[in-house]
């Protein structure tokens, strides 16, 4: 069991000339407990001290103030750090950083080496951690296998495998599903839940994966603001948002139909949970043996004048085809986002479209210039394509806000009045104040330097933005934001956007349009609601559904006959109600 | 182009090369080195020009991709040999312009071919074997310190993810519309500088994750470790050791006859 009663936890920042500057205090009179086999949910926005708070719990760091136990051992007596970390494990946000293996049993292996494990236990919990984590299906050699031929989820098994396989009394995760996609996610959920004996503590920005825990944890500037069950956490929306959260989708959509008179009970919070309500109160609807939904097709109008052209690229890297014979048109104005599992070729997709990564195979034209031709001027075809990388934070050139928003500006041969306009009016329509200007980097939060990447790339006014998942890693409020931004860069300066993203719920709110790919190729194409629809029906993987849509599917599920392509919640009740008649 | 590079990457396929002792592949590594510097001959070097190619057909690897991955450096050995034909003294070849002598292109000749199978041989060394195995060879073999051979596992092992830095960082310059291949030296020298910085913190920021990450599986360079691999000769290792000490000898009699 874990105790911890009045933790605090005080750090000092230093300035240009390092001074000691400020005090902060990351975590503030926290009590907390956790009994063996509980799944507790951290959650809260950027910098409210979750990460901290886990590192203490692991005794990366070591407590300032306050009492920890941690299984019986006194956290702030120094010969226990080695006892603690034994008893729990730490899983972190990238699995990249993390893996010290080449190949998957040395990876797994490295853990017990250090705990002197002997041989023949090793290879036991080897086995014993390769199928808790449900690796052992993919082939036979999956021991010998390449980490860094593993995909993004397979690599963050990876990592669970190996922590697992010490035997610890508590596993702790932080952020560790934020850089998955949907399928993954709910793959490392059940593989936690399935640990019966071993305490869980995630860090999540997810809502939906509160839903999972036994409690909830919310912190806020280095205080739990908010302790309970899921339910109890859910209860009041309005406090959630003032802590920079936001109710899961299914959580809103549960409200909705109570308000309306639709559902009698209140307080579901899982789309199974409003099915299971619905379908023992209009049980007289249901019907048996209702066909499932056909796949529904539709053509997407190009203009092919004024818009991006790819024509038949390829790419791969030794013996791997990332991209395979990708054709496709995007239209002028356009908001496209890009979804598909990690490793599916997302990334190299977008890249070769923004002019960055040649194509070993085909071209692609963008407003009927052919980008990587020799006699295309390169900066011009940069001028027009902006491009936000993945965790672009860690690609900022300069000291301070103001002069890496410059920085772009500068090559495109403005006169400086005019570059410095440009810089200017970008960081507003970001959403900074005019305060961060001449802010160093290291004093603005993860959400606010998200946010100066972005300005750096709008300042050079592009007609095409190409986003690598600018939400990840952000908490909901910081998320929304963003997506805010960028929907208001196509309304009012018609600039077209490719965003590649894991968050279904949000993209559907925002794209015209969606692109799924798989395995190099793009195997969907065209309005959210009929990719989504026609992906379900040819995969029967509900993770990748909105939520909307998926409660529409388990409702046809259960015998009820609506239409299932709708991602809308007004549309979702208005079917609701014309169909089920309540 | 920065992800073809692949020094330092293991290839994970079966082959005799996978299954040898680590111990072996470094002994042989080494040699190889030795013998090649002690002297130059076209016998010597047709020799392990041959070794080079029973080691490919044994080792199971598509040599395009080794070849593709070692092009840059050798193309840097390329350019740094260079400098032998205009420094050698001897007699001039008839060339307007460029100073260069016959004794000068024989010296290039050598010194590259001499790098270019250094290379290629110890490359297969990292191609198939991982950097673990590797630090417990050089553990075993040569008494290593264990916390100097743990730096050098994860060096070896974070080339990759380092150059995939760089490319981002390259990339995210060049959507912003600088390119540290255009411009004046100037200009491109400012851009390096730029790109540097970032880099230096995104490698810091990820030595440190790693570091939490080996702290909090208990990693102790005090505390007795035990070994998952444990190394052990068979007899493809005899078998190997023999080939070496063949090597050994047949080199000793060319450099002593030639």
């Amino acid at each position: 069991m874990i105790d911890i009663k009045d933790l605090s936890f005080e750090y000092f920042t230093r300035d240009e000339y390092n001074y000691l500057s400020e005090m902060i205090t990351a975590i503030n009179e926290i009590n907390f407990t956790a009994e063996d086999g509980e799944f507790v949910v951290i959650a809260g926005r950027n910098g409210s001290g979750k990460s901290t708070f886990a590192r203490i719990l692991n005794r990366l760091l070591v407590p300032i103030d306050g009492q920890v136990s941690i299984y019986g051992l006194d956290a702030l007596n120094p010969e226990n750090i080695y006892e603690i970390r034994k008893k729990v494990s730490m899983i972190f946000q990238n699995p990249d950083s993390q893996i010290i293996g080449s190949i998957v049993e040395e990876d797994i292996a490295f853990g017990m080496e250090n705990l002197g494990f002997s041989r023949r236990k090793m290879k036991e919990n080897i086995n014993k951690a390769i199928e808790a984590v449900g690796l052992s299906g993919k082939g036979q050699d999956i021991l010998k296998r390449k980490v860094s031929e593993l995909s993004g989820g397979e690599k963050q098994k990876l990592v669970i495998a190996g922590a697992l396989a010490m035997e610890p009394k508590c596993l702790v995760l932080d952020e560790s599903t934020s850089m998955l996609d949907p399928f993954s996610r709910k793959e490392i959920i059940d593989i936690l839940i399935k640990q019966k004996t071993v305490t869980v503590i995630l860090i999540t920005h997810i809502m939906t994966e509160l839903l999972y825990a036994d409690t909830v944890y919310v912190f806020d500037k280095g205080k739990i603001c908010l302790k309970g069950t899921p339910k109890k956490i859910f209860s009041d929306g309005k406090k959630l948002e003032q802590l920079g959260l936001e109710l899961p989708q299914s959580v809103l959509l549960a409200n909705r139909l109570y308000n309306e008179g639709i559902i009698k009970k209140k307080n579901l919070m899982t789309v199974d949970d409003i099915v299971n309500e619905m379908s023992t109160e209009y049980y007289y609807k249901t019907k048996e043996n209702i066909a499932m939904p056909a796949i529904i097709k539709e053509n997407i109008k190009i203009d092919p004048t004024k818009a991006i052209l790819v024509n038949d690229i390829s790419f791969s890297y030794g013996k791997k085809n990332v991209l395979q014979n990708i054709k496709l048109e995007i239209n002028k104005g356009e908001f496209v986002g890009v979804i598909g599992e990690t490793s599916a070729g997302k990334t190299t997709f977008i890249q070769s479209i923004a002019g960055l990564l040649k194509p070993q195979k085909g071209s692609v034209y963008v407003d009927g210039v052919e980008i990587y031709d020799k006699n295309t001027d390169q900066i011009e075809v940069n001028k027009k394509i902006g491009f936000l990388f993945q965790y672009p934070e860690q690609q900022l050139f300069a000291k301070n806000v103001y002069e890496d928003v410059l920085y772009g500006v500068k090559n495109l041969g403005l006169t400086k009045v005019e570059a410095e306009k440009r810089a200017y009016e970008s960081i507003e329509l970001v959403g900074l104040s005019q305060e961060v200007y001449d802010m160093s980097m290291n004093r603005l939060s993860g959400g606010q330097l998200r946010r100066v990447a972005l300005a750096g790339v709008i300042a050079m006014k592009p007609e095409y933005l190409i986003l690598d998942e600018p939400t990840a890693g952000l908490d909901p409020a910081g998320g929304e934001e963003m997506l805010n931004i960028i929907s208001a860069l196509r309304e009012e300066l018609n600039v077209t956007i490719i965003m590649v993203t894991h968050d279904i719920d949000s993209i559907v709110k925002y794209a015209d349009r969606i692109l799924l790919m798989e395995n190099g190729r793009i195997t969907q194409d065209g309005r959210p609601s009929t990719v989504l629809h026609n992906n379900y029906i040819s995969t029967n993987n509900k993770e990748n559904l909105p939520t909307i849509m998926r409660f529409m599917f388990e409702l046809k599920n259960k015998g009820f006959d609506i239409p299932c392509n709708c991602v809308d919640e007004d549309e979702c009740v208005k079917i609701i109600k014309e169909r089920i008649g309540c | 182009m920065l992800k073809d590079v692949t020094i330092g990457q293991y290839y994970s396929t079966n082959s005799i090369l996978h299954r040898l002792d680590p111990r072996v592949k470094i002994r042989f590594a080494l040699i190889t080195v030795i013998i090649l510097l002690l002297d130059r001959s076209i016998p010597l070097f047709m020799l392990f020009t041959a070794f080079y190619f029973i080691i490919v057909l044994m080792g199971n690897i598509p040599i395009r991709y080794t070849l593709r991955g070692l092009k840059s450096i050798m193309l840097f050995l390329f350019v740094c040999s260079l400098i032998n034909l205009f420094t050698t003294p001897g007699t001039k070849i008839d060339i307007p312009v460029l100073d260069i002598t016959w004794q000068g292109l024989y010296k290039f000749g050598f010194v590259y071919w001499r790098m270019v199978l250094m290379i290629l041989i110890t490359s297969y060394l990292m191609y198939t074997t991982t950097p673990i195995e590797i630090t417990n060879g050089l553990e075993k073999a040569f008494h290593m310190n264990t916390q100097v051979a743990m730096a050098i596992t994860i060096a070896l092992r974070y080339i990759g993810i380092l150059f995939d830095e760089l490319d981002r960082l390259i990339k995210a310059m060049q959507s912003r519309g600088g390119n540290i291949h255009k411009g004046g030296i100037n200009k491109r020298l400012e851009n390096i500088k730029i790109i540097a910085v970032p880099l230096f913190q995104n490698s810091i920021n990820r030595a440190s994750n790693l570091g939490e990450a080996m702290d909090s599986k208990c990693y102790n360079s005090d505390n007795k470790r035990t070994r998952y691999y444990e190394l052990r000769y068979k007899k493809c290792d005899a078998i190997a050791y023999l080939v070496m000490m063949m090597v050994i000898v047949i080199s000793s009699i060319i450099i002593w006859k030639f």
